[in-house]
């Protein structure tokens, strides 16, 4: 164990903010609720397996408020992770490190990820 | 595997993923509001199902690297480090296996 105070690597106290640095950590956190995500589909399909009874409570939770609370987050979680992991593909063939166009490009994952979250639910919902 | 096949295959995965699980989610937010039969129905479909195991596998693999990279970052106690990772594998491996029997099998 570390027997002194200094911090250690990454530094998430020390830095000061930047939109590069608030996007990179947010794409591993998101990135871990998308595993939460996947592991919701898990017990999605593990219930449908159990049977009709199990499925209707199941439905029954989903349809909650805190059920569809847990749906649009985890919509908005898939589409931010989606958008930045597309902006990271874009960096690792070389492109866009320019700090103007990596603020840019950091902004409109964040918008972007937003729009994409209420289409996603007006499409999904049918609330058009 | 040394980690430039590890950064790679990550890469590949996230590519894979990219349009499966904006399929899959979005298949299953127009299913939450259907009954049983319906979401049963869905998964019966040979491709549907294959394509869902796929995300399972794939899914999970990425998740087992990136994990790994976050665990590398921010535990610094190197046991737990261990067992992290060895929770990561065991998850990574378990559960796609777990959904692929279910896939095959009971739905």
């Amino acid at each position: 164990m570390r027997d002194n105070k200094n911090p250690v690597s990454p530094h998430l106290q020390v830095y000061r903010w930047h939109i590069s640095s608030l996007l990179s950590i947010t794409h591993r956190i998101v990135g871990a609720v998308n595993l939460l995500a996947l592991t919701l589909i898990f017990f999605w399909l593990l219930i449908l397996s159990f049977g009709e009874s199990n499925y209707e409570l199941f439905l029954f939770f989903i349809n909650s408020f805190f059920g569809k609370f847990i749906l649009i987050g985890f919509s908005w979680s898939m589409s931010f992770h989606l958008l930045s992991g597309i902006r990271h593909l874009v960096w690792d063939l070389g492109y866009g490190f320019e700090i103007k166009t990596a603020n840019l490009s950091g902004i409109a994952v964040i918008v972007l990820s937003l729009i994409m979250t209420i289409i996603f639910w007006v499409l999904a919902k049918g609330v058009v | 595997m040394n980690a430039t096949k590890k950064w790679i295959l990550h890469r590949i995965c996230a590519v894979i993923l990219a349009p499966l699980f904006v399929w899959l989610y979005f298949s299953l937010l127009l299913l939450s509001t259907k009954n049983y039969s319906e979401a049963v129905t869905f998964f019966q479909n040979p491709l549907f199902k294959i394509l869902t195991i796929m995300i399972f596998f794939v899914g999970f693999f990425h998740a087992k690297i990136s994990l790994n990279e976050i665990f590398e970052d921010y535990v610094h106690d190197k046991k737990i480090k261990d067992v992290a990772n060895l929770l990561a594998l065991t998850l990574s491996i378990v559960l796609p296996i777990i959904t692929l029997t279910l896939l095959v099998y009971k739905i």
